[in-house]
């Protein structure tokens, strides 16, 4: 019999794995210094695996059951593998629960099994890679059974010494075949190696703050002051970066929400990842076995650790497609940061080689003279509210709200939504200011077009303008700007209270201070927007409000954290990479597959995309404007003198 | 980064911010009732273009400061009591509530006026001399006039603070009693108020000081002048640019509006306010001129009908403000529709001067695209969609009527087709453009074109609509607004049975060609027969205009005759008042018209190549008789309700049958007012 084998085979794969986990790691040490709390992240690593990790990968329970099963079944049958045929130890106590947890993974890897046949049925659909990751289930298979087999003569269900000596070593080969690819696979780069490495990247996360249901979205600040600014070639990358590309189980989430990737520009985020990993591992894009970025299909690249990664491994319009909507980055169940990643790499292109595409060069030159976008003068940005009166802080230096205008306030259609939120700020006679022509560009556009330049030098200006001013806190239309202040200037030393107009609207409703007729009619479907949404949370205030206009409200298919894109963050409308379709106008199909009359937006990127969608469409709507034409008025209007002689006036 | 910005950089005047480059500039409304009081119609007039977002509105073209300016003739906001504060307080009030700022302008008009009625007035001027366009006498006024009047001024400006309105405009244009003294062709004086520049202006310089004493340094205060009296004897260009710098250097003036061309002869008041015969801004250069030489704020109106026009002359820097005042009447949403990137669905003023035409009348000042204008009070700018059922409605005639009626069901949400068996919409209107100086009242049709597009109005065009046509849509309602023909058949001896006369439909059609030798007969004096003569003219013939009324073209109205008698006369077309077409007969290859005048009853024969009659329209009734016995109103226009602007009692019908209503010239002659304003009040509570 073989059995005095396995503890050989055993030590050996351990060993093998081992020194495979020694170059891998080498791998990840080329990256950057970025220091981790050691002892204290791996301790935290089982509660992020369990709770964290799960709470993504439970999104899908088919695949959440299959795995628990598949991935309980092998770490406990793991565990009792070593005991009873490594230590020997073959009591029924064990042999019992090994021959349960390799039957768990069995019936989990028959599942993984019919998910992977499905999928190569769907081919070229399916976001799931294929080579390699369609040999999993067999091999998953291959050590379950072969270890339940082995384990039904130590239980006593078998006799001792059963089967032919050919059987036997089929077993052993079957057994051979299922630990190299669960053991050695680990760490030398089988579909397995997303244990190891995803196990050590949620113990060394970039953003611990994550974990915990906690929320880490703002983009880390660059030293301005470094040799290099951004990231060129993949050893650019902090080395916990590296690791966590490493992670990636190329389930395909993360393409199957990424906007650009279905308007077929050139971005799939999980072969952007794999890009990486095959730059750090110096591979070729042929070990890649996935859909590639839409255009490029069929090419053939390679990439190493040393080399540029633009133009080697990567086209850098797959970096200029991304609209930074953290579509991939929620959906990654592995946790994978694809957005930082993203950003980082233009760091690189606009700050070392000013090789910003398309209007970027113009739109970061207009921010660098004017503090906006546009080029615009200064002066008019207060245009917009020449008639409403609103104090100015330069004149009240305090107030109870800040009132975050925006560069909405230089273009007419988002100066609509600008008014009616003053108006109902009014009418719930909220204290509240603006800066005026103080305000500048909160630097979200720059800083997502890779100037962090311009971004610092925005963002130190603007803190130095509110850190004159007392006010509680400060309230903006614009996600951007809300993440801008309320999360990326904190770096910089600006801390502030900061929130979306429709949370203090919905906050001044709840306490009674504005009132609103509930006779909307027809269909009504709300547009997350990103930064509002996946970026801040806040998904409930702006459903708070529609809730109370009397509309019927429907969900688009991909609402909440889940929403789709407007493809107007991320500098993208500037950038404009070709693809085959405009990811506006697919957001608008989604509102029209609801039958939606009016399709809610709450920031003004989302407005001028979907606004921008050819007719017929739902009619797009701010939900301050929505508000306006429902706000109760409590004073009557002015009495006008009646004439007497109002006939004859009438010829 | 839009547009339109250079529109929408608020500027200052005085203390004042006005969000916009745009204004109402003053004219006389003719709304102000119970003694001059702008009453609760005068004040949703002014309330719907605050609504539509304007800067400023300066209002009361002429309100008079003192009692011997008559103001009853013109129905002129009466500034000589305290009466009036409350009643601009409303108007102040709400102006401000839409964040639009609201002056008025003061005045004491002189000679300028009528004295035949209410205090029968004896009427002022420097040096008595008549006014022509009045046919105004009167005395020469003497220094105690003078100083009251003066005073008078200050007082009005103090009512108009203590009112809360902005500001106050004092108007020196138009021979109003401080350009008189200014004018040497008026003022002959020799004494300390004439002569020398310094004495023509020192009327106006104690006025301005009269009124900055009274409302002190921080209220705006303006003054409009002209840019040009286009007189040979009057102030030119350079010296009215001496005048503006000459007020500009005593800081007193805010602002000053500029217009150009006098005011005191029919054919300089045309000038005042440009018909559609003129190009776009023809007199911004003298607007410009003023602005090179003063250093406050300067708004120009004249001619300036469109947002991109506004726009170019802003960023131009031409001036500082643009008057869009005609353009407010035709649509007083135009700034919000800019706003809102609607700019097609702008209703643009066209210059039919229907408004001013009617001002000069002392009848109140109307829109002919826009009935809605100045009744507010019952007529709705924006229509709202219907709560009660919706309908099928058929509009049988794609002329105004029909273009309204079709329109405003559309908006109230009712599925509406248009017959029109031309292969155009606009029906008499399309007519009308096809004269030299009218193409521009084609705009009333273009935007109706536009609109009908939008509100997704079945519109089929080249398809008259029988009784079988109209029922295979099964009706709720079927409005027939088919026009009719022109009336050449009223007399038989003009022989349009034998074609020996010709209409002028079918002159402005082009159908008949113009013949060499032409007598275009015409008893109706409005546009038509004029057009028709004009577009003979321009096409080489030989024409003799005859009319049987006191003058060619007596309808027309005072801003507009003059731009035709300018054209025919400098084609030498012939002018026979007093004259009727008695005969029409064929000699050889020649016609024969035997004229009869009036008063003698001579007659006499002219020998042509065509006759041309223009007497009208006669209404086609045939549908309306096909239909009427059918039809559950039998036709009826309920005319209590409708004057009520109340809703049609036959709307109450539930089931089977239709509805059946006829508006527009089908019904009797009017014109393009009053089948627009019919389709409106009929239409709104569909």
């Amino acid at each position: 019999m073989f059995e005095p084998v396995i503890p050989y085979l055993f030590v050996l794969a351990v060993a093998l794995a081992g020194a495979g986990a020694v170059r891998r790691i080498r791998m990840w040490r080329q990256g950057q210094p970025s220091p981790v709390p050691l002892w204290q992240g791996l301790a935290a690593m089982p509660r992020r695996y369990l709770v964290d990790l799960h709470h993504v990968v439970a999104r899908d329970r088919y695949m959440a059951n299959t795995h628990v099963a598949t991935g309980g079944g092998f770490v406990l049958a793991l565990v009792l593998v070593l005991l009873v045929h490594g230590f020997g130890l073959r009591t029924a106590w064990l042999t019992w629960p090994l021959l349960a947890a390799s039957g768990l993974m069995a019936v989990g890897a028959a599942f993984v099994w019919k998910r992977r046949r499905l999928a190569a049925a769907e081919l070229p659909d399916s976001a799931l890679s294929r080579g390699p990751w369609q040999r999993l289930p067999k091999s998953l298979l291959a050590f379950a059974v072969g270890f339940f087999l082995v384990t039904l003569p130590a239980a006593g269900v078998l006799p001792e010494g059963i089967g032919s000596g050919l059987l036997a070593m089929l077993l052993l080969v079957v057994c051979a075949w299922g630990l190299a690819e669960m053991v050695l696979g680990m760490t030398w780069g089988g579909p397995m190696k997303h244990a190891f490495a995803g196990a050590l990247h949620l113990a060394f996360h970039r953003r611990p703050a994550r974990f915990g249901g906690g929320r880490d979205t703002g983009l880390k600040a660059l030293d301005l002051d470094a040799g290099k600014l951004g990231v060129e070639s993949v050893t650019d990358f902090k080395w916990n970066q590296l690791l966590s590309f490493d992670a990636c189980v190329q389930c395909g989430r993360c393409e199957s929400k990424c906007p650009a990737f279905a308007a077929g520009q050139p971005l799939n985020p999980k072969k952007l990842i794999q890009d990486m990993v095959i730059a750090m591992a110096a591979e070729e894009e042929s070990s890649y076995h996935g859909n590639g970025h839409p255009g490029q299909e069929g090419s053939c690249r390679s990439g190493a650790p040393g080399l540029p990664m633009v133009d080697s491994i990567l086209d850098s319009q797959t970096l200029w497609s991304c609209t930074t909507c953290r579509a991939c980055v929620e959906e990654c169940p592995m946790m994978i940061e694809h957005v930082d990643a993203v950003v980082d790499m233009r760091r690189y292109l606009t700050l070392e080689r000013g090789k910003t595409p398309g209007k970027g060069p113009e739109v970061l030159a207009n921010l660098i003279a004017t503090d906006n976008p546009g080029g615009l003068a200064q002066a008019s940005r207060t245009h917009w509210a020449a008639d409403l009166s609103i104090p100015l802080l330069r004149q009240t230096r305090t107030t109870d709200i800040l009132f975050w205008v925006g560069d909405g306030a230089f273009d007419m259609r988002n100066q609509r939504t600008l008014r009616a939120v003053v108006r109902l700020l009014k009418a719930a006679n909220v204290d509240f200011a603006y800066l005026g022509d103080e305000e500048l560009d909160c630097g979200d556009l720059a800083r997502r077009l890779g100037d962090e330049a311009t971004f610092q030098r925005l963002a130190r200006a603007n803190i130095h303008t509110l850190n004159q001013y007392r006010f509680n806190r400060i309230v903006t239309t614009d996600p951007h700007a809300l993440q801008c202040l309320g999360t990326e200037y904190a770096e910089l030393g600006g801390e502030y209270e900061v929130m979306h107009h429709t949370e203090l609207l919905a906050e001044l409703h709840r306490r009674g201070q504005l009132h609103f007729t509930g006779n909307g009619k027809g269909r009504l479907t709300y547009h997350d927007p990103c930064y509002l949404g996946r970026y801040n949370g806040v998904y409930d205030a702006p459903r708070y409000l529609i809730d109370q206009l009397g509309f019927e409200r429907t969900e688009m298919e991909r609402s909440g954290f889940r929403s789709r894109c407007c493809g107007g963050g991320g500098g993208a409308p500037i950038t404009d990479i070709p693809g085959e379709r405009r990811i506006a106008d697919m957001r608008v199909d989604d509102a029209r597959a609801v039958d939606a009359e009016v399709l809610a937006v709450a920031c003004p990127q989302c407005t001028q995309m979907l606004e921008g969608v050819v007719e017929p469409r739902p009619e797009v709507k701010e939900i301050a404007e929505l508000l306006l034409d429902a706000l109760v008025v409590a004073d009557a209007p002015p009495a006008v003198r009646q004439s007497t002689e109002e006939e004859s006036a009438h010829v | 980064m839009g547009q339109f910005d250079a529109l929408f950089q608020p500027m200052n005047i005085n203390q004042l911010t006005i969000r916009n480059r745009v204004v109402s500039t003053a004219h006389a409304e003719v709304h102000a009732t119970d003694g001059g009081m702008p009453t609760e119609r005068y004040v949703k007039y002014y309330e719907e273009k605050a609504k539509g977002g304007l800067g400023l509105a300066i209002c009361g073209g002429s309100s008079v400061v003192s009692i011997d300016s008559p103001q009853a003739w013109w129905s002129s906001v009466n500034l000589t009591t305290d009466r009036v504060i409350p009643y601009l307080q409303d108007l102040a009030q709400v102006m401000h509530k839409h964040g639009a700022k609201i002056m008025i302008q003061i005045t004491h008009m002189g000679r300028r006026s009528r004295w035949d009625g209410y205090n029968w007035s004896t009427l002022l001027s420097p040096s008595g001399i008549r006014e022509p366009v009045h046919r105004a006498t009167s005395k020469v006024i003497e220094p105690e006039d003078i100083r009251r009047i003066i005073g008078d001024f200050a007082q009005a400006a103090r009512r108009v603070k203590e009112a809360g309105l902005d500001g106050v405009e004092i108007s020196a244009v138009h021979q109003h009693l401080i350009d008189q003294f200014w004018s040497p062709r008026v003022n002959k004086r020799t004494d300390q108020w004439g002569g020398s520049f310094e004495n023509r202006m020192r009327f106006g310089l104690e006025v301005l000081k009269a009124v900055r004493a009274e409302v002190g340094p921080d209220f705006a205060v303006g003054m409009r002048i002209c840019g040009d009296e286009f007189h040979a004897d009057g102030l030119n260009h350079d010296d009215m640019k001496q005048i503006a710098s000459y007020y500009d250097n005593t800081g007193l003036v805010d602002f000053f509006g500029v217009i150009g061309s006098g005011a005191d002869t029919h054919t300089t008041l045309a000038n005042a306010i440009p018909n559609m015969s003129y190009p776009p801004e023809p007199f911004l250069h003298l607007a410009a001129g003023i602005k090179e030489v003063v250093t406050v704020p300067v708004i120009h109106a004249q001619n300036i009908k469109d947002p991109t026009q506004a726009q170019r002359i802003i960023e131009g820097g031409y001036v500082d403000f643009v008057g869009m005042t005609r353009a407010f009447m035709a649509d007083p949403h135009l700034i919000a529709k800019v706003k809102m990137g609607q700019v097609d669905q702008i209703r643009q003023c066209v210059g039919a001067n229907y408004c001013i035409d009617r001002q000069y009348q002392g009848l109140d000042v109307l829109c002919v695209q826009n009935a809605a204008m100045a009744r507010e009070t019952t007529m709705p700018h924006v229509i709202e969609p219907t709560a009660g059922p919706r309908r099928k409605v058929v509009v049988v005639g794609g002329g105004p009527a029909g273009m309204e009626a079709a329109r405003v069901c559309a908006e109230r949400g009712h599925e509406v087709v248009l017959f029109e068996q031309a292969p155009d919409l606009g029906g008499q209107i399309t007519l009308a453009a096809k004269a030299p100086q009218r193409d521009q009242i084609a705009g009333i049709t273009r935007w109706f074109v536009l609109e009908l597009a939008r509100l997704k109005v079945d519109v089929r065009l080249t398809t008259p609509a029988d009784m079988p046509t109209i029922m295979a849509e099964a009706p709720d309602v079927v409005i027939l607004a088919v026009g009719g023909t022109p009336f050449i058949e009223q007399v038989p001896e003009w022989g349009a049975e034998d074609g020996l006369v010709v209409s002028s439909w079918d002159i402005l059609s082009g159908k008949v060609e113009a013949g060499r030798n032409v007598l275009v007969y015409d008893t109706i004096c409005e546009f038509s027969g004029m057009s028709t003569a004009d577009l003979l003219a321009a096409r080489g013939s030989l024409v003799e205009l005859v009319t049987d009324d006191t003058k060619p073209g007596v309808a027309v109205g005072g801003t507009t005759f003059p731009s035709y008698y300018r054209s025919l006369y400098e084609r030498e077309v012939i002018m026979t008042p007093d004259t009727a077409l008695h005969r029409v007969y064929r000699e050889g290859d020649k016609l024969v018209a035997v004229l009869e005048n009036e008063y003698s009853g001579q007659q006499e024969e002219r020998v042509v190549d065509q006759v041309v009659v223009e007497n009208g329209v006669r209404p086609d009734e045939r549908l309306y008789w096909e239909l009427k016995a059918d039809s559950v109103n039998q036709g009826q226009i309920d005319i209590e309700a409708l004057y009520a602007a109340a809703p049609q009692p036959g709307l109450s019908h539930r089931g089977e049958g239709f509805l059946l209503y006829r508006i527009g010239d089908c019904v009797s002659q009017r014109n393009i007012y009053a089948a627009i304003y019919d389709a409106l009040r009929l239409c709104k509570d569909f």
